[in-house]
């Protein structure tokens, strides 16, 4: 609609690899390909290297080798254009700003123009109606991470890269949010990363799961999800998905076993 | 109301009690009301209905006295904060060389003002020069430690955010540093604003024309009680408003209260790099002192450089003497000056202590504890003085009260942060109140004594040079206000030099304890 736009890009890994100074291997040699207006989800075992692989992606972090590209480009082209938002871990919120205050940040980091109505009704779509005005200190943490999901879609990215959205958000929120937001990304097309420790959520939300192995972080399986769309909240409990989310398990215990590593050693 | 639960969006730190501190203001009125009626033969202490008394007949004298030393605090306060902005940006700018700005901003701290001034009104003459200078020099140390704490405040996540939408260091300073640095700035400004007050008072007492300072003077060479005490309390008062006003200026545009900060956490460096670190900033500070004098230059027979000190120390035919004199006046004040750091640090560390066990009595006391801490101790000097004699008692009492207030809101502040959930653990496992103490407690709250500590050397030199000077007549305080009304300027550079590298080594050596005890009890501390 808007004439910023930016389409979405296609995203390209090749021998993605990161060796902190403290010398932790995060991901080893990592060959991904992230279809152009597709979601893709990365689930895999805590500490394994999501957030790397993802911070990677969007340039925040160098890889220790190999490459990423965005539509051929490296993620400084994309940066410089305002092409993607990363929806972090923790919320990043700036305490100082609103809800609003936030998102109109965001809003003016990307040089894009500030629509007030536009804020609004993204604010409604995830559930902050009337906390517009908040600052995140007085949020619960479930909120402060739909705040920040509602700044990463505000500057309308053709790429976007969430980590752990709904972390903190209660099981309903969760599942409303989960239906609700692609159709956001979907309308828009954007290509989207999303890392989650959901199984059924990776499944319900993305056209692709990729399960990793622990650290350092290894492709163990890459399941298509062949659902149609759009989907709903109840669609985990059909035959369809609980068997994709029965294979997402399988590989996920099978990504540990071979790493030799017990849950508890975790 | 939402705003006063705020937590400080860097730190996270539990805000002050709200509750006010009149209870407290009115029991010390009382008290003191009663003891002004009891002592009235005595001569000593006024009462507040005689300093009433007093402030309406002098009004005129007292108003144009405050408007001067207000002018020069005010202009004082300016200069010293945008010093303390400018070194903040070198630092900034440059990260390598903060530890230098910082260690050379310290040893331009330890000067004893006391020297400074009548160096500086040789400089300048008559005029407010001096006073203003001093007010700066007051301040621009205390601004600076918490701007630059305030300036890496803000956690990564936030400039990855700024990075995330392919913006630059500059837009990550708009809207993340400084930002996240202001409630920081503002504590600064806050503990600024009485200590400009102060230095802008000590400049008066060096021969200025009008101002508080010059009232001070006279009421105690008058031996005038009533117009003594009417000073001291006009210079509190107007210490204690200037703090207030500056933190309800920041409540409204913070919407929270400003952190507590003493002094900047002892930094991971090994004991090596701080030797080489003092090495170099002892020798820039030669190299700027000495091209001072050429830039400037300023008549030798009052403008020492470092050769000239060097050689009245131990060169000169009277060296022995010259080092004899300054030995016998350094010993003088050290008798009165470490009791009186010690007294004051056990003191404030063990009331703090205290008012944790008994939290109902913490709410009178902290508010009131915090607006005292922004007395600056050394107008009411003295009163100490004259209350307890220019003896021992006074001297030590007035370097431990010195000590004391920064030391106890520290340390409660300290205690005060022991995460809940720590005790809670302790809790489950009903451990008594002393065990909690004991293990949880003073470990906690040892860093924030420690910072107290080491802001406290150069504070209480500065009180016990400025009672010796004023009122008892012995020790370096004295020497060095001797010296510059005899012109003997070797001496009285001699003594600037000895008195800043002691104290520069006091706030070193206290740094030194602080991490030997730190890495025993509270090894989570050390970053
Ligand atoms: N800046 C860093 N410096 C050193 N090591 C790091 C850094 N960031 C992450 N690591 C290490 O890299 C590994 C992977 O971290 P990462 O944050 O990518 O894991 P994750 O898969 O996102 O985990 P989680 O699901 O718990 O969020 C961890 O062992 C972590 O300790
Ligand atoms: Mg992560």
């Amino acid at each position: 609609m808007a004439p910023d736009r930016t389409p979405p890009p296609e995203v390209i890994c090749t021998g993605l690899a990161k060796v902190f100074d403290s010398g932790t291997e995060a991901v080893q040699s990592l060959d991904l390909t992230f279809a152009a207006g597709q979601t893709t989800a990365l689930v895999g075992p805590s500490g394994c290297g999501k957030s790397t692989v993802l911070r990677m992606i969007a340039g925040l972090e160098t890889p220790s080798s190999g490459e990423v590209q965005i539509d051929g480009a490296p993620p400084a082209e994309t940066l410089r254009k305002a092409g993607l938002s990363v929806a972090f871990q923790d919320p990043s919120l700036l305490p100082w700003r609103s809800v609003r205050g936030n998102i109109e940040l965001a809003l003016s980091l990307a040089r894009r123009p500030i629509d007030a109505s536009a804020i609004d009704q993204l604010i409604a779509l995830v559930g902050l109606d009337g906390f517009g005005d908040t600052r995140p200190a007085a949020l619960s943490g479930g909120m402060r991470q739909r705040a920040a999901i509602a700044r990463a879609l505000a500057t309308k990215p053709g790429l976007l890269l969430l980590d752990e959205p709904f972390g903190a958000v209660d099981e309903l929120t969760r599942q409303q949010l989960a239906q609700d937001l692609p159709r956001i990304w979907e309308a828009q097309g954007t290509t989207t990363v999303l890392v989650t420790h959901s199984v059924s959520e990776a499944v319900l939300l993305s056209d692709r799961v990729i399960v990793l192995s622990p650290r350092p972080a290894k492709i163990v399986a890459d399941i298509d999800i062949a659902l149609p769309r759009p989907r709903m909240a109840e669609m985990v409990r059909e035959t369809a998905a609980t068997d994709l989310i029965e294979q997402v398990f399988t590989a996920l215990s099978d990504g540990m076993a071979a790493a030799d590593r017990p849950l508890a050693a975790q | 109301m939402t705003s006063l639960t705020v937590e400080s969006p860097a730190t996270g730190q539990l805000r002050g009690s709200r509750a006010t501190p009149w209870l407290g203001i009115l029991i010390v009125l009382a008290g003191w009301e009663l003891a002004g009626h009891l002592l009235t033969a005595a001569f000593v202490l006024a009462a507040p209905s005689e300093v009433i008394g007093y402030l309406l007949r002098e009004w005129q004298l007292m108003g144009r006295a405050l408007w001067t030393t207000l002018g020069n605090a005010a202009a004082g306060f300016l200069i010293g904060n945008l010093a303390a902005l400018l070194l903040a940006g070198v630092a900034l700018l440059w990260p390598r060389s903060e530890r230098i700005v910082t260690g050379l901003a310290l040893l331009v701290f330890c000067l004893p003002l006391v020297a400074t001034g009548p160096i500086l009104r040789v400089f300048f003459g008559p005029g407010s020069g001096p006073q203003i200078i001093l007010a700066a020099l007051a301040v621009y140390y205390t601004t600076l430690i918490p701007l630059l704490v305030g300036l890496r405040a803000a956690p990564d996540s936030w400039f990855d955010l700024v990075r995330s939408y392919g913006r630059g260091r500059f837009a990550a300073l708009i809207h993340v540093r400084a930002m996240a640095a202001l409630p920081y700035f503002f504590t600064g400004l806050q503990i600024a604003a009485p200590a400009a007050f102060l230095g802008a008072m000590v400049g008066e007492f060096t021969g200025a024309e009008k101002g508080m300072g010059v009232l001070t003077i006279r009421a105690l060479r008058a031996l005038d009680v009533e117009m003594t005490w009417a000073v001291a309390t006009v210079a509190t008062a107007v210490a204690i408003l200037a703090y207030v006003a500056i933190g309800s200026l920041a409540r409204r545009v913070l919407l929270s209260d400003p952190p507590v900060i003493l002094a900047t956490p002892q930094s991971a460096r090994t004991q090596r790099t701080a030797w080489w670190d003092a090495v170099l900033v002892t020798l820039l500070a030669l190299a700027i002192w000495t091209s001072a004098l050429w830039i400037f230059n300023l008549n030798p027979f009052f403008a020492k450089g470092p050769t000239q000190v060097f050689d009245a120390l131990f060169i000169a035919a009277d060296a022995a003497a010259t080092r004899a004199t300054l030995g016998g006046a350094l010993s003088e004040t050290a008798l009165f000056l470490i009791p009186g750091y010690l007294t004051g640090l056990v003191a404030g560390a063990g009331l703090a202590i205290v008012l944790v066990l008994a939290p109902a009595l913490s709410s009178t006391a902290m508010p009131l504890a915090i607006a005292l801490r922004s007395v600056p101790i050394v107008t009411t000097a003295p009163l100490v003085v004259l209350l307890l004699g220019r003896g021992a008692t006074g001297t030590i009492t007035l370097v431990a009260i010195m000590v004391f207030f920064p030391t106890l809101v520290a340390c409660l502040h300290g205690l005060r942060q022991t995460p809940g959930q720590v005790l809670d653990v302790f809790d489950s496992y009903a451990a008594g109140p002393v065990t909690r103490l004991i293990r949880v407690r003073i470990p906690a709250m040892l860093p924030a004594f420690f910072a107290a500590a080491r802001m406290a050397v150069p504070a209480s030199v500065l009180a016990i040079t400025v009672a010796e000077w004023l009122a008892t007549g012995s020790g370096i305080g004295s020497l060095m206000a001797l010296s510059a009304s005899l012109s003997d300027y070797d001496m009285l550079w001699s003594s600037v030099v000895i008195v800043s590298a002691l104290s520069a080594l006091g706030y070193g050596l206290v740094g030194m304890i602080e991490r030997r005890v730190l890495a025993t009890y509270a090894p989570e501390q050390l970053s």
